[in-house]
């Protein structure tokens, strides 16, 4: 490592020992900052301590479960892992996440999709997981098209990077076969089979990213995840490498069984926690895991032992009635969440959380194309609004013939749904900056599940 | 029975802020008062049919599909101007927006637009974005919601804006003007999406559609206690230090 490496490196140790031993903070971004200030390419000196590879997951929804999960199984295989846990996933974050110890095995990093193009180039990961792309924060990420030109340009300054991508999303097989065109090794996952689970509406990417005709389905799992081909050219879902089937989603959780690549024979993966998306997170992590050299069994004991603690998915008890507390950020998310719901045969209440800080993306016209309409196939459900936006969710609920109370806390969100039974429990659905005060509100007034 | 015909164009292609939520809005807030209404989206391969319109929607798309919806559009233009002359009421928003005027740009290309109102639009940098509000003579309240656009719009001489910038940037971040009003026309860069939390624009293009069907634009009023708070809680917080993006 040269000079200027070595002093950036040291100047970021620095910083962590001061965050977490002397002012008791968390030291997700700072030390990364710190040492890209010494030394802009800091990343691609840290990267020589990787002993045999790194992964960097990025996609619009699940990085933070996906790129956890994938740490877990791969450091239960008995390899020495990095990993940027918190979530901080921009260049400043993965730079941190690489800065303690001598040497590792394996590097697992989430990245946002906009920081690919700083990441890649610099720290040459083995694989890039690209899990979806939804619309998201328009104001600050721009258009889809946007997203999928900066993956695009960070593969290609990363050329011996291999692409891992959801076959079944016709938005990153629009970047896969960019990326394959300029030279991309590209492997993909899907879901080979229908589900019984009822569609919502296709936000986005009905059109073939190669000729613009509308996209045709056999089936369609979520969103414009699904079997797709264009009527009109040769775009169409891939022959998949990683292939699950027997697929089971219902209020307990997921399973189902993975084939392809690195397997023997069809593979059971179970989780007691999630929906159709979940499904996708999971098959990428243990994909991931499995190209780094774990098992299904180590994947699978990771996710025996997964707590949640980022506040996705994560269930209280507070004064005996069921919190669940979920992250929803746009369209996708909250329709995901909606699905969850509707899977849920309990009578139940949702407070549904909006804020517009600047990491939320100021602009929140997305909750008019979150489908609450079909809330009221639950003519029971109990709905209050909260965040700094309660006032528009509000709204938009009253448009879907949906009555909704405001509220400014979890606590007063329970006290609007005080009258309903104990076993009805309360979905709470936050949208990023909103996630934190509702978490740390319920880790105080409940109890951990 | 009379019917109020609302045809949604392209929902497929220009649905980027939300759009849906102004169909909705005009939908409901004829279910509520009992007035028969109809939403006909038109989709690229279908072709619209002016003649039963009362009110047309055109939302917000990304560069390459609101090129698309204008060259589908252009063919039909004579059509769609006599009956914007008639007094069809349209509601044009963002890309729709700029679609409206003689021309606008698309990175240093400039493209021929419907020329039903007189307006053009230009592009320059930075993108104008974040929240907005104006004081328009449409609506009793503040119109509030949200921009985002790298056009600058400038009207012709007689063409009313929609309103006065009281926040954000509006048509061209210098003039204080918002939008355009012509005829039956309200053209504006503002989302949100507009119709839901601004029901004084909704009642105003719904009235200007009845009136164009031969129905009675009498509009009952309805509580809007959700809407009109929703309305003033941005208002008050762009008013009181909200920091311009």
């Amino acid at each position: 490592m040269g000079l200027r490496s070595s002093l950036a490196v040291a100047g970021a140790r620095g910083t962590t020992f001061v965050l977490r031993n002397v002012l008791r903070r968390n030291a997700s971004q700072l030390p990364g900052r710190v040492a890209l200030a010494v030394d802009p390419h800091v990343l691609s000196e840290l990267a020589k301590k990787i002993g045999k590879g790194s992964v960097v997951v990025c996609g619009t929804n699940g990085k933070t479960t996906t790129t956890n999960l994938m740490a877990r199984a791969v450091e239960a295989s008995g390899e020495k892992v990095l990993c940027n846990t918190a979530g901080a996933n921009m260049l400043a974050g993965v730079t941190a996440a690489l800065v303690p110890g001598r040497s590792c095995d394996w590097a697992v990093l989430e990245a946002d999709e906009l920081s690919t193009i700083r990441i890649l180039p610099e720290l040459k990961p083995t694989y890039l997981v690209l899990l979806n792309l939804f619309r998201d924060q328009l104001d600050r990420a721009g258009e889809i098209d946007h997203v999928q030109d900066v993956i695009v340009s960070a593969l290609a300054a990363s050329p011996g990077t291999t692409l891992v991508t959801c076959g079944d999303d016709p938005l990153c097989m629009g970047v896969a076969l960019r990326a394959q065109a300029a030279g991309t090794k590209v492997l993909t996952f899907g879901i080979a089979e229908k589900l019984d689970t009822a569609p919502d509406r296709v936000p986005e990417a009905r059109f073939c990213q190669k000729c613009g005709a509308e996209l045709e389905y056999s089936y369609r799992h979520y969103a414009q995840l699904g079997d797709f081909s264009c009527p009109a050219c040769d775009f169409a879902r891939p022959a998949l490498d990683w292939r699950a089937t027997s697929v089971h989603v219902d209020e307990h959780g997921v399973s189902f069984e993975l084939s392809g690549l690195r397997l023997d024979g069809p593979s059971k993966i179970t989780a007691d926690f999630g929906g159709t998306y979940m499904v996708y997170n999971l098959m990428a992590a243990c994909i991931g895991s499995l190209l780094a050299g774990a098992t299904v069994a180590e994947f699978q004991s990771a996710i025996d032992g997964y707590k949640p603690a980022n506040g996705r998915l994560q269930r209280f008890d507070v004064g005996g009635r069921e919190v669940i507390l979920n992250l929803a950020k746009n369209p996708t998310g909250l329709n995901q969440n909606i699905s969850l719901m509707l899977q849920d045969g309990r009578r139940k209440s949702a407070f549904i959380v909006v804020n517009d800080d600047y990491n939320d993306g100021k602009d929140i016209s997305w909750i008019w194309d979150v489908d609450f309409e079909r809330l009221t196939a639950d003519p029971d459900i109990r709905l209050v609004a909260g965040g700094h936006r309660a006032n528009d969710v509000q709204v938009r609920l009253k448009y879907a013939e949906l009555p909704a109370r405001i509220a400014l806390t979890v606590s007063e969100a329970l006290e609007e749904v005080r009258d309903t039974d104990l076993s009805e429990p309360l979905y709470v659905l936050c949208n990023y900056s909103a996630l934190w005060p509702a978490k740390a509100e319920l880790e105080s007034i409940g109890a951990r599940l | 029975v009379k019917k109020l015909t609302i045809v949604h164009l392209y929902p497929e292609l220009l649905n980027l802020y939300g759009d849906t939520g102004n169909i909705a809005t005009l939908h409901k807030r004829c279910e509520w008062r009992g007035i028969p209404s109809e939403v006909v989206p038109v989709t690229v391969n279908d072709m619209a049919d002016f003649s039963t319109a009362d009110v047309v929607l055109i939302g917000g798309g990304s560069d390459r599909e609101q090129r698309i919806v204008c060259e589908k559009l252009l063919a039909q233009q004579k059509e769609l101007s006599a009956w914007v002359e008639d007094g069809g009421a349209l509601l044009a928003v963002c890309g729709g927006y700029q679609l409206l005027g003689h021309s606008y740009a698309m990175g240093v290309e400039i493209l021929k637009g419907l020329s039903l109102v007189d307006l053009y639009t230009e592009r320059d940098s930075p993108r104008l974005i974040g929240n907005v509000a104006i004081e328009s003579p449409i609506s009793e309240q503040p119109v509030v919601g949200y921009e985002n656009h790298g056009g600058r719009t400038y009207l012709g001489e007689g063409v009313e804006p929609l309103g006065k910038v009281l926040f954000g940037h509006g048509n061209d971040g210098t003039s204080g003007a918002e939008g355009c009003l012509y005829k039956n026309v309200v053209g504006t860069y503002i989302h949100g999406p507009l119709l839901p939390k601004n029901p004084g624009v909704a009642d105003y293009v719904l009235a200007r559609g009845l009136e164009h069907a031969g129905m009675d634009a009498g509009l009952a009023p309805l509580p809007d206690v959700e809407e009109r708070a929703a309305n003033t809680v941005m208002y008050d917080r762009l008013m009181n230090g909200e920091e311009k993006e």
